[in-house]
């Protein structure tokens, strides 16, 4: 059993002053993606409102819960692959046994270069988050080094990325007798 | 329910007239056998979801392979003393298949992995824990894996570490003062050091060899064509062979050994000629190794190499002049290492 603090009920009578329905504060822990708990708050947390928003006279916009995003293969097949919004693509594409032989071997801490994946340019531009020096370091390392690259456990999925094509590319000189 | 007690009740005394409830029994089920096959043939739930996935192609593990799951007893026992003395073990970490058969029985033992649970490097065939800044070195590991090691019973103890590159001297200090305070609580004890390249440091390999134990083990892993693509980006084949190497020279005394994983999609002509500049360096022992996927982020096992291969490559390494070959789908770099090696010192000795 999960033990981690993944939500907390609020209140009702709490200042806000809304329906008496009570609503899941999005207070969302745990990490790990295949708790069950963590999988239903986040999808009571999506289609819920948020507490601090419901105050204001704009309607929340609804935030889908899952894009496709397309991976092409090293074997060049692509798959379309339903990503959460809000997961890194490191554990989408653990969690969801996309095929790509040994990726993600350092399980998401930055150590390594397995999770290499290679952007569109525009695409690459417009993720929010930059490479950092980090990220640059363990990059460096990665077979077929792209201007557009980056590693998968750094880009979280947005709802901006839906439809996204993204290149899985080799690990090593793709001559390997088998 | 009731129907198929009184069903039973009848057929304990044989009763003439159970030919009449068994074919009643037969017709609770209103599908034909032809119409059950076909049911049972038809599609599956993958058939009908939109987007399933083609699963990965994995190879399913063969029969020689399984292992029983342990539990209780002595195994229960090892793991708390370990646990008190905040001692690691690669047996856990990495996932060994053997850990039932090592940590039980009156020789108990077990591989301790000494400077943390968590490695600096990410080789794709490893499961031990990854990070570029693990946790500082226990200072009681030393004094604490020497306790614990002095309790087994056995004379023959193979320690292993965790690669620790964010340390000054990759950790060599730390391996060297376990060694020496083991050989101070029990002199008459065998150690086996299974050690990382040190990135390729001579200094590094000399403390540890200097620290006094009788097998320096340094594992080359794979053949040199997929060392890019099984090990970590920083090990590299010469640089494995050029540690061994330097071990020798600093101690010709010391048995060298490494080890090899097979079933990566190796040649057996690449087989043949990692092990012939592993003889080439001075390697006396030898383990070949079945390759298992420990989980879904590491590499899939390309095949499943049988145990007459292993066996047949245990009686090449044998006319290459090693002193001992381990080779098995379940063989380990420390599995059975006492063993393995008081045989093959007998043998020796006895001028086979």
């Amino acid at each position: 059993n999960c033990l981690r603090t993944i939500g907390r009920l609020v209140s009702a009578t709490a200042a806000s002053g809304f329906s008496s329905a009570p609503r899941f504060a999005s207070v969302v822990n745990c990490r790990v993606n295949q708790c069950q708990r963590n999988r239903w708050l986040s999808t009571v947390n999506m289609s819920g409102n948020n507490s601090a928003s419901a105050t204001s006279s704009s309607k929340q916009k609804y935030q889908p819960d899952f894009v496709p995003i397309y991976f092409i293969l090293r074997d060049g097949s692509k798959v379309r692959v339903d990503c959460r919004v809000g997961d890194n693509l490191l554990d989408i594409i653990i969690d969801q046994n996309v095929d790509i032989d040994g990726f993600g071997a350092c399980g998401g801490t930055l150590s390594c270069s397995t999770c290499h994946l290679i952007f569109d340019k525009a695409n690459y531009d417009s993720l929010p988050n930059k490479v950092t020096e980090e990220e640059q370091d363990m990059l460096d390392m990665a077979y077929e080094l792209s201007d557009t690259s980056r590693l998968g456990c750094q880009i979280v999925v947005t709802p901006d990325m839906q439809d996204w094509v993204i290149k899985v590319p080799n690990d090593v000189a793709d001559a390997r007798i088998l | 329910l009731v129907n198929q007690q009184r069903i039973l009740a009848v057929d304990a005394i044989r009763c003439p007239a159970t030919i009449i409830l068994r074919s009643r029994r037969a017709s609770l089920c209103s599908l034909s056998q032809a119409q059950k096959d076909r049911v049972a043939g038809g599609p599956g739930l993958e058939d009908f979801l939109p987007n399933a996935q083609r699963p990965p192609a994995r190879l399913r593990l063969p029969d020689w392979l399984k292992r029983e799951i342990p539990a209780g007893g002595q195994f229960a026992k090892m793991q708390r003393s370990l646990r008190q003395l905040k001692l690691h073990t690669v047996c856990e970490e990495a996932r060994c298949p053997n850990i039932g058969e090592c940590w039980s029985g009156e020789a108990a033992t077990a591989t301790i992995m000494l400077m943390g649970d968590t490695c600096t490097r990410a080789c794709r065939f490893c499961s031990v824990k990854t990070s570029l800044k693990p946790p500082p070195l226990d200072p009681m590991e030393p004094a604490n894996t020497a306790k614990a090691v002095a309790g087994w019973s056995g004379h023959y103890v193979v320690l292993t570490s965790v690669d620790r590159d964010d340390l000054a001297d990759g950790g060599a200090g730390h391996i060297g003062a376990t060694v020496s305070e083991i050989l101070r609580l029990r002199p008459d004890m065998l150690v086996e050091c299974l050690v990382p390249d040190f990135r390729g440091r001579p200094d590094c390999m000399e403390t540890v060899v200097l620290s006094g134990p009788q097998v320096l083990a340094h594992n080359l892993e794979t053949v040199e064509s997929l060392q890019r693509l099984v090990r970590d980006p920083k090990a590299t084949y010469r640089q494995s062979l050029d540690a061994l190497s330097h071990a020798k020279r600093c101690r010709p005394d010391v048995v060298t050994k490494s080890s090899l994983m097979l079933g990566l999609g190796e040649t057996d002509d690449e087989i043949l000629k990692a092990m012939e500049d592993l003889r080439s360096v001075g390697v006396e022992a030898l383990t070949l190794g079945q390759y298992v996927q420990p989980t879904k982020r590491h590499l899939k096992v390309r095949d499943y190499v049988t145990p007459e291969a292993f066996k047949s490559w245990e009686e090449r390494g044998k006319a290459m002049g090693f002193l001992y070959v381990a080779s098995g789908p379940l063989v380990r770099s420390s599995y059975k290492a006492g063993e393995y090696y008081l045989a093959a010192v007998v043998r020796q000795k006895r001028g086979d």
